[in-house]
């Protein structure tokens, strides 16, 4: 009973990582790897903004999401978009971004112990006699509630249905007067917002660490692989099978091999099935 | 309505438009007919944008130069540097060749895609009235945009472009690949939207039997020159194009 409720919340928790990942991918092919760091950026954000400026949970939480969104935009605006195109420089230029923000972190001393986030809720209750503490069930509670928002907003938003349009095919979406670079910074901010967001219902389940800018990372990644890269639904369905697995690697081989496990999941998913389990474009131009 | 002017297109160092001069009117639906690689699409590609598009993604990854000369008007202003979406905010919406429906969206949703540059209210018209021109359309609401057959795709794509509420629609070899039968419907409700909307329409086909009688004005393009212009009725009755396009 405790493998299935903690693999649920364990599955949450990378689907809630992956999606801002998965979301610029799928809409502007943008690989974004900074997104571990923005999530670090985030939490060491909202810490600076309780404990520094001394603003309230929520209020520090909002200006933290603000921000994120601001920078996701400014990497497309200033970064991204001299190298739009090339993928090999895409992933060079996010990725050398993450780690100048994470390096930078480090050197400037925010690491150790010392930093963490309140819970939103304390204490914890029983289900099934499986003790739960509230704040993991906030982590289910707020995954559905962005994989539903997400949805609606790409199903019956202009903007969400325009960004679709463009994921499918951008010169068609062109030619019904879509931009490609406003799209892409919207989806840029939206999912460097939804990094954040993440880091703020994870972290204050453990320390913010540097370090887990790269995990949260190659988590992402490997989601997005094993699902298929830029599929949804595909990533939603990655979360849960990586969710489980670790989990029960945790349970019954060691706690060591939680890691391992995403990065088998790649390269087994590389080895087997090259476009995930969802991706349809590409096994198309495999085909081809 | 638009005015090209000395238009030249080149692919690395292959002339695809060469030195074209040609207009639309406003209100009119004006014709470019021509064979495979007569530069129809070009043309078409040049006049909304997307090729600057296309230009910029060769220079980035070094692959072919794509150069453009000359100049192109819409109602007087020139937009040869436009990008594509200002364009189509000014009123230049381009159906494509192959129509490029969404394949992963229902077809009401590629209408709402479409429908990007319309207010709400604009959009609800449109729609309405796409519905009365292509009323087979009404059942496939729900479906996949890949799952539909190709002159279900034709309706879909004319009806998407409409709901961006063009001023001059472009539409490129719009009854490409489809029955006798789709044909003649297609270039009735083709005729049809102009007449009732007064949209000003460009429309490039290969085959020109059918779309012949319902144009005002048309082009004749060989090699990525225009040869031949002329009201319709010139155009039928010259015995070059009899003979090219009617096999009499």
């Amino acid at each position: 009973m405790d493998i299935l409720i903690y693999g649920i919340v364990n599955s949450f928790s990378l689907a809630l990582m992956a999606i801002g990942f998965t979301l610029v991918y799928g809409i502007s092919r943008l690989p974004n790897f900074a997104h571990g760091a923005l999530y670090v950026i985030t939490g060491f954000g909202v810490w600076w903004f309780i404990h520094q400026l001394h603003l309230n949970y929520v209020l520090s939480i909002l200006f933290a999401l603000i921000l994120m969104g601001l920078i996701g935009a400014g990497i497309y605006r200033f970064v991204l978009i001299r190298v739009r195109g090339m993928a090999t420089s895409e992933i060079i230029a996010t990725y050398a971004l993450g780690l100048a923000i994470l390096e930078f972190l480090r050197w400037r001393g925010f690491k150790g112990m010392t930093y963490t986030l309140p819970v939103f809720i304390e204490g914890s209750i029983h289900i099934a006699g499986v003790p739960i503490d509230l704040q993991r069930i906030m982590v289910i509670a707020i995954g559905i509630v962005v994989v539903s928002f997400m949805w609606l907003f790409t199903h019956y938003n202009k903007t969400g249905l325009a960004l679709r349009g463009m994921a499918q095919d951008e010169h068609a979406a062109m030619m019904l007067g879509i931009d490609s670079d406003r799209m892409a910074i919207i989806a840029m901010a939206i999912g460097s917002i939804l990094a954040g967001l993440s880091a703020i219902v994870l972290l204050p389940l453990g320390n913010i660490v540097v370090e887990a800018g790269y995990n949260v990372l190659i988590l992402s990644i490997a989601v997005c692989i094993v699902g298929g890269l830029g599929s949804w639904v595909g990533a939603i369905l990655a979360a849960f099978m990586i969710g489980f697995v670790q989990i029960l690697t945790v349970r019954y081989i060691q706690s060591h091999f939680h890691m391992v496990v995403a990065l088998l999941a790649i390269i087994l998913t590389l080895i087997l099935r090259p476009s995930g389990l969802f991706g349809r474009q590409k096994e198309l131009e495999e085909r081809v | 309505m638009l005015d090209v002017k000395n238009l030249m297109v080149f692919y690395e160092n292959a002339l695809a438009i060469n030195n074209i001069n040609m207009s639309a009117q406003k209100g009119k639906i004006t014709g470019v007919f021509g064979a495979n690689s007569a530069g129809k699409s070009t043309l078409m590609y040049t006049i909304s944008g997307i090729i600057l598009d296309v230009k910029k993604k060769e220079e980035m990854k070094g692959g072919e130069r794509i150069t453009v000369l000359g100049s192109i008007l819409f109602e007087g202003v020139e937009i040869t540097h436009l990008k594509p979406s200002e364009r189509a905010k000014r009123g230049i919406i381009l159906c494509p060749e192959r129509r490029r429906i969404f394949p992963e969206s229902t077809a009401l949703e590629n209408l709402r895609i479409g429908g990007y540059l319309a207010t709400k209210e604009q959009a609800r018209k449109t729609m309405d009235y796409v519905f009365t021109i292509f009323p087979p359309l009404q059942k496939l609401k729900g479906r996949e945009g890949g799952f539909l057959s190709g002159g279900e795709q034709q309706m879909l794509a004319i009806g998407r472009a409409l709901m961006a509420q063009p001023k001059l629609l472009l539409l490129d070899e719009p009854l490409l690949g489809l029955s006798p039968l789709m044909e003649v419907m297609l270039a009735r409700a083709i005729r049809d939207i102009n007449q009732q909307t007064g949209i000003t329409i460009l429309i490039t086909e290969q085959y020109a039997r059918p779309v012949l009688p319902i144009i005002h004005y048309g082009y004749i393009l060989e090699n990525g020159g225009a040869v031949l212009q002329g009201t319709s009725q010139e155009l039928m009755e010259n015995p070059d194009v009899k003979s090219a396009y009617f096999g009499l």
